[in-house]
């Protein structure tokens, strides 16, 4: 039981860690927290659905053909209720977010429905380690998880594009003056993160089902990971999501299922309380 | 004196428009429309706890669709299961919520700006699953049914309509008040929050303490619509009281303009009037308000009533030049 939760918490956890990565590096690029990437989650699960299911292709394929298209959907989000809302305040921009959350969620509803569906596994069945079953997938998502990260990593600090990205996070007028394309450089991040999300909706889809509300919640999971983690954290991000997932598994198991969510926040609360600034804190103070 | 005067004239003409509205239109339509004139009124109590929360204060709060249930629970409990009528319902709903309000205030405003806007969701997360959960208080998932009606001095709201005017009268006298508050010193602190925190702060404002004091403010509105709620849909569900309904707060302030009690109202209007007149759309409703929304914040991110400020400010002094030019 022990061993089970734990392996599930940690498969649950690196995939809210993810999510909350993604949104991390929108957060550092732009300074505005994306209410949307929720939905970048449940857009990306239905895009594997539509080439693992509809089109009878490898799952594996289908979500690397998903995480093209949640490139192009990250792009697009950007372009639209980012871009042209850049220099008005932050609230409008989060408004406009949200406003972005329900059209992917109706689109969502109508391009696919509201019936849950599910899709094919990265591998089937089960494995017993220590007395306990675990399931292959949850095994899979840990290993793709931890795959992405290095990716990311390497794609961010080992690159050229990468650097850019970076340095656009840092200063944008600078950069802007170095020669960089700020416009596709900030494209390039939300296609970033719209696509690791998108990754995670499809490997999570088969173990929750696949519905048009499924990001509502793993987003507002993901937000409690950022905010255990640090603001603007990639490794506090990461570590954040680990907590609440395992949080979520044990929480559930052993105290109590109908209080799980709400455990979740407890612990944010408190996080927030006794450590405000998260686990990783940010080293510049507040300037007046 | 004349100064003050002209800057309350909106208010007044439209508080007019709206007497005359609320007085005429329950004459001719049916119960329905009157039903949904009362939800609306409702919505816009809601939102101008908003608006003192982030208008004035410059606080972004997730919550306050848990402070709505709270007020409305309260008030629930006490018309259902105790003597008390419905006034001691209405002031303890107001005050509950408000007190509830202040104490949370104190511990969640020892965050900032978006670490405060988190510990929101994660209280209104909380707050839901208690609504859930919390038989004794709320009823559970069967919620709570067979509220009776608002009753004072012998009059009793029975009827859609006489509900609406009881609904009404609680909306003019909060807005009174707010407008009472935007020009006292408690609103001025407020302001001074919102625009420069530390500045505040060095000027001697306790801005934990004024933060509290928005914070509970609010929440007597949230606590005022919810009682009113309860009175007048007879029947609470946990489905209503959610972090959804927060967003839809926060939309409808953002549409209507942050600057202003009217931007409040404008922003209830047009959601209303979007979700009912498109209502034969079903369909495509949200996906309609989705990209109304996403479009009108990127034309007017100040917002209706905001916008047409500046357009008529605009106006204004195009003409001024024109007369100068003219001398």
């Amino acid at each position: 039981m022990f061993i089970q939760l734990l392996i599930s918490g940690i498969a649950v956890g690196v995939i809210y860690g993810l999510i909350a990565m993604g949104m991390v590096l929108i957060f550092r690029t732009v300074g505005i927290m994306n209410f949307a990437q929720g939905d970048f989650l449940m857009f990306g699960g239905y895009f594997a659905y539509t080439f693992n299911q509809m089109f009878g292709l490898n799952i594996v394929i289908s979500l690397i053909l998903a995480a093209l298209c949640m490139g192009v959907i990250g792009v697009i989000f950007m372009r639209t209720s980012y871009w042209a809302l850049r220099k008005a305040q932050a609230k409008a921009i989060i408004v406009s977010a949200m406003g972005a959350s329900i059209v992917l969620r109706e689109g969502a509803r109508h391009i696919w429905g509201a019936i849950p569906l599910t899709l094919d596994r990265v591998k089937e069945g089960s494995v017993v380690l220590a007395g306990a079953t675990i399931q292959w997938q949850y095994v899979a998502i840990i290993g793709i998880a931890l795959l992405m990260m290095l990716l990311v990593y390497f794609l961010l600090e080992k690159t050229f594009i990468g650097n850019i990205m970076q340095a656009t996070a840092q200063d944008q007028y600078m950069s802007s003056l170095v020669g960089i394309p700020v416009v596709v450089s900030i494209g390039l991040t939300f296609a970033l993160s719209a696509v690791i999300t998108g990754i995670c909706g499809g490997l999570l889809a088969p173990i929750f089902f696949l519905n048009n509300t499924m990001g509502t919640m793993a987003g507002s999971k993901a937000f409690a990971a950022i905010v255990i983690g640090g603001f603007g954290s990639v490794p506090g991000a990461i570590i954040g999501g680990l907590i609440v997932g395992l949080v979520e598994q044990f929480g559930g198991a052993y105290i109590s299922s109908t209080y799980q969510l709400a455990l979740i926040y407890i612990v944010l609360i408190v996080f927030l309380m006794f450590r405000p600034k998260g686990l990783f804190q940010e080293k510049i103070q507040e300037k007046a | 004196m004349l100064a003050r005067k002209k800057r309350n004239t909106p208010v007044i003409v439209i508080t007019a428009f709206l007497i005359l509205l609320i007085a005429v239109v329950p004459q001719f339509t049916s119960t329905y429309t009157v039903r949904i004139l009362s939800v609306a009124l409702i919505n816009y109590l809601c939102v101008l706890s908003v608006y003192v929360l982030l208008g004035l204060c410059g606080q972004n709060s997730f919550a306050q669709a848990g402070f709505w249930g709270i007020g409305a629970y309260i008030a629930g409990n006490i018309l259902t299961k105790t003597f008390g009528g419905s006034l001691t319902a209405f002031v303890a709903a107001v005050c509950g919520t408000a007190f509830l309000a202040f104490i949370l205030g104190f511990a969640f405003f020892r965050l900032r700006q978006y670490y405060f806007t988190f510990a929101s969701i994660g209280l209104m997360t909380i707050l839901n699953v208690l609504f859930i959960n919390w038989v004794d208080f709320s009823g559970g998932a069967l919620g709570m049914k067979e509220i009776p009606t608002f009753q004072l001095f012998g009059f009793s709201a029975d009827s859609e309509t006489s509900k609406l005017y009881v609904v009404f009268a609680v909306c003019l006298v909060a807005t009174f008040l707010i407008l009472l508050l935007f020009h006292s010193s408690l609103g001025r602190s407020f302001m001074a929050i919102r625009d420069n925190e530390m500045a505040a702060d060095s000027m001697g404002i306790n801005s934990l303490l004024t933060k509290s004091i928005a914070f509970a403010i609010s929440g007597a509105l949230c606590g005022a619509a919810g009682a009113m709620w309860a009175s007048v849909s007879g029947y609470l569900s946990y489905q209503s009281f959610t972090y959804n309904q927060s967003t839809i707060y926060l939309v409808m302030i953002m549409i209507g303009g942050t600057g202003s009690p009217i931007g409040a109202l404008i922003g209830t209007a047009a959601i209303t009037i979007l979700q009912e007149g498109f209502r034969s759309l079903q369909d495509y409703m949200q996906l309609i308000y989705g990209i109304g929304v996403i479009i009108l914040m990127i034309f007017q991110p100040e917002g209706i009533w905001g916008g047409g400020k500046i357009l008529y400010e605009r106006f204004r002094k195009h003409r001024e030049k024109s007369k100068v030019s003219a001398v």
